[in-house]
């Protein structure tokens, strides 16, 4: 007779033969451990709390709107509408990724503490009702976020030209480092990154000054993986090397690779594109190093442009 | 087979009852000299009361490591009793009890201290008559203490070690530094150095720095606080009454979140920083701490956190108060003490939201979770799990504003161990509500001073709406002098949709329990 073990470590008959066990069962009796608890003492505990009432409310910070997706990122303020576009270049990625697969969601401002990866963006389900049930609500991270997106829309293919993964890497690794020595290791730390990401932490600045300080380390700490000391020339002349390239690859098309609807790729070089040719951020660029790696890049700038004006509703 | 030994052994066994009964003996005579000798005493004492004294001088014999200017402040009252005209025996036997229970009371030296009362030599031409000289002989305490260990507390274990340097300037200050690691404290340092003013033990400050990662399992996070304190402690004579005033900032990171974290602890992920001033108030007038069986205590704790120059990032008012009463039952047929008692407990707390300071903005701004009161769990709200009561967000307590939480519990000693014993039977019945400030009606999210105080007051009139959430079961107690463990076994009476009610055994140790 087929048998298996249960989760309890209980052997317990399958279900095909169970009426043939259950009317043997009185001539047996099942073993049973001794902190399992009998049926009428389950059945009287069952009956408390005599009396439930309906749930407590929630306090006043706590989040209402949740019949909407909510994307959690760094950002000026929050909001459904389409004008805020978040700050951070991994935020901005798959912000306007979502757009582009036409995905209606929340744009949340937070911080890295909140995520459960310990990195923002993630993407929060919705969830029914204010309060009270505790379904879970796992959140998808970053990193899972594009094939999450592509789930949700049956119809669509992802552009998938073998050459996607190799300019991937540019801006992974090219763009991204030169944007962490532009931005943490010179003075438009203090210009660009203090008011962006540390003045709204807290309005203390023993906290603020702290708090500075990790980022710029763990910034360096970033740089100095890939090698031994950190060369800015070098760094700029592979990120100029990269727009290049990413120039030249889009030429005259709308999209990458001469695709109908824009994908990852475009969504990854438009977070950097469109804050480094904005010179408004924080109190404005006061080493515009990088910014110089952009110029001449008419495909890149006319990208941009027709992402802001299509995806998001900028002033 | 016996051996000689062995022989031997019984020998000595048999001689030591006969020494016990000698022992025995010798005691008793050695305790009706000694009383005697005290009812001499009190009869030399008695008969000269009224005998006029001046103090010539003070002296502590070897107190090598206490500063002269420091005991100099403890005897003060004795230099300027030496002023009035009248000095009797008597008052100089009491300024001399005064100054020996403080000394005591600092903690430096090893008990006992003793005290002399000697008569300078007259043929001394700089004596007069009525001259006395006093002596204290101190043995002054170690000066450091390093402490390594293991504890095994309410879920949660955890690794120590801690360093105590004592009478570091000669003035009975302590530096105090603390270290441990464990499961839900994740780690904790604090270092505190306190130090007695004016050479009195009843007034001392104290400054201290800490840094600590808690895991607060109740609200999917870990809370990292870094910050430091400092405060002014004054007690009575008696100890009876305590105040604390304080200024305390601290940095508060909700981090590391549980992936299945509501939006609530989502939202107030991150930093804040708390600048707050506090006061507590302890009256105090049980017969023991962790088991009282008569007596009463009042406590409260206020704070104002971010007012004006305060600034930081959240402003409130906090107030809470505790109060608890014990009384013992008499039993007929039992003489003296039955060791059956009642106590009582009754706590609450109101957190109400003021402006920022420095913010530039009158509207008050709304509580964080770091901030709210949790309810529920063994010490206070029994047969409820740790922030089981009050407003929830799928798995998370996320705390209230407004809280009442009452309790009743009948001890009785165990049938064989007698009331000396620190273990009771008990039979408890705890009650309590917790909720957050709602939306004054038609109101936005935000509100503005008048509407702050509308709702706190709709708040705390909707605590008595229906019954309170409660709980009612029997359990052991060891009282311990350091904590008080329980061992219950209780069901819900009456819960909130979401609250995390328990049914059946639980363990709980504290220092306070409702």
């Amino acid at each position: 007779m087929p048998r298996h073990a249960d989760a309890s470590g209980e052997v317990k008959p399958d279900a095909p033969s169970s009426t043939l066990e259950a009317l043997r069962r009185p001539s047996v009796p099942r073993r049973r451990s001794i902190f399992a608890i009998p049926a009428p003492v389950k059945q009287l505990f069952n009956r408390f709390p005599l009396a439930m009432y309906d749930a407590n409310e929630l306090p006043l910070s706590a989040p209402r709107s949740r019949e909407l997706l909510r994307l959690y990122v760094f950002a000026d303020g929050g909001g459904d509408g389409l004008e805020v576009v978040s700050f951070n270049p991994s935020c901005l990625k798959y912000q306007a990724y979502l757009r582009f697969r036409n995905i209606q969601f929340r744009v949340v401002s937070s911080s890295n503490h909140a995520s459960p990866s310990g990195s923002l963006p993630f993407l929060l389900p919705k969830s029914a009702g204010t309060s009270g049930d505790s379904q879970s609500l796992d959140p998808i991270p970053g990193n899972k976020l594009a094939k999450w997106a592509d789930g949700q829309e049956s119809k669509f293919e992802e552009p998938s030209d073998p050459r996607s993964d190799a300019y991937m890497a540019l801006v992974d690794h090219s763009i991204r480092r030169a944007w962490l020595y532009a931005l943490y290791l010179t003075s438009n730390f203090r210009s660009v990154i203090w008011p962006l990401y540390i003045l709204p932490t807290s309005s203390n600045s023993l906290v603020r000054w702290s708090i500075g300080y990790d980022l710029r380390k763990a910034a360096e700490a970033e740089l100095l993986k890939f090698s031994p000391t950190i060369d800015a020339d070098l760094l700029y002349l592979e990120a100029r090397d990269a727009f290049e390239s990413l120039d030249g690859i889009l030429g005259s098309d709308t999209w990458f690779f001469g695709a109908k609807e824009p994908g990852l790729l475009d969504a990854a070089v438009f977070a950097y594109t469109n804050f480094l040719l904005d010179p408004n951020y924080g109190s404005g660029w006061t080493d515009d190093w990088l910014v110089g790696a952009l110029e001449g890049r008419d495909g890149l700038r006319r990208h941009r442009e027709q992402i802001r004006e299509q995806y998001f509703v900028v002033s | 087979m016996a051996s000689p030994l062995d022989e031997d052994v019984f020998d000595r066994l048999k001689h030591t009852e006969e020494q016990a009964k000698k022992a025995e003996e010798l005691n008793a005579r050695l305790h009706s000299q000694y009383e005697k000798a005290q009812a001499r005493q009190a009869e030399v004492i008695g008969s000269n009361t009224t005998l006029p004294v001046t103090i010539s001088s003070v002296r502590v014999l070897n107190a090598q490591n206490t500063r002269k200017g420091f005991l100099h402040g403890v005897f003060r009252p004795f230099l300027e009793a030496n002023k009035k005209e009248y000095y009797t025996l008597s008052d100089a036997l009491e300024d001399i009890g005064i100054a020996h229970h403080r000394l005591r009371k600092f903690d430096i030296f090893r008990d006992p201290i003793s005290v002399y009362i000697d008569r300078p030599d007259p043929t001394d031409p700089s004596t007069t008559p009525t001259d006395i000289d006093v002596y204290f002989s101190v043995k002054e305490r170690s000066r450091y203490t390093i402490k390594t260990g293991t504890e095994v507390g309410h879920a949660d274990g955890s690794g120590y070690a801690s360093a105590n340097l004592r009478n570091l300037f000669g003035g009975a200050e302590t530096l105090t530094a603390n270290a441990s690691v464990g499961i839900r404290t994740r780690s904790a340092y604090s270092a505190a150095f306190e130090t007695p003013i004016l050479s009195n033990p009843d007034f001392s400050w104290e400054v201290a720095g800490l840094a600590s990662s808690t895991l607060k399992s109740w609200a999917s996070h870990e809370e990292a606080l870094k910050g430091g304190f400092t405060k002014l402690k004054w007690q009575t004579l008696s100890g009876a009454h305590k105040h604390e005033f304080g200024y305390s900032g601290l940095w508060r990171q909700i981090t590391s979140l549980a992936s299945n974290a509501s939006p609530t602890v989502r939202a107030d992920a991150g930093d804040s920083f708390k600048s707050a001033l506090t006061h507590t108030w302890t009256h105090d007038l049980r017969d023991s701490r962790t088991l009282p069986s008569r007596g009463y205590l009042v406590k409260t704790v206020s704070e104002l956190a971010g007012l004006g120059p305060l600034r930081g990032d959240v402003a409130f008012a906090k107030l809470e108060g505790e109060t608890q009463a014990a009384i013992p039952i008499p039993i007929p047929g039992i003489k003296g003490d039955s060791g059956v008692s009642l106590t009582a407990g009754f706590r609450g707390g109101v957190l109400y939201p003021l402006a920022l300071g420095g913010s530039g903005n009158n509207l008050p701004v709304h509580s964080r979770l770091s901030d709210r009161f949790q309810l529920g769990g063994p010490t206070d709200v029994r047969g409820f799990r740790l922030g089981g009561l009050g407003p929830r967000d799928g798995p998370d307590a996320v705390g209230g504003d407004v809280y009442a939480a009452a309790g009743a519990s009948l001890l009785v000693p165990f049938p064989r161990a007698g009331p000396e014993t620190p273990l009771r039977f008990q039979a408890f019945v705890n009650a309590g509500r917790l909720l957050a400030l709602r939306k004054s009606k038609g109101g936005e999210s935000s509100m503005d001073n008048a509407a702050v105080a509308e709702s706190v007051k709709q708040t705390i009139r909707e605590l008595a709406d229906g019954l309170p959430s409660c709980s009612a079961g029997v359990g052991i107690v060891y009282a311990h002098p350091v904590a008080r463990f329980e061992l219950n076994f209780s069901l819900p009476l009456v819960a909130r949709k979401g609250e995390d009610a328990r049914k059946g055994i639980s363990f709980g140790v504290g220092m306070e329990f409702l």
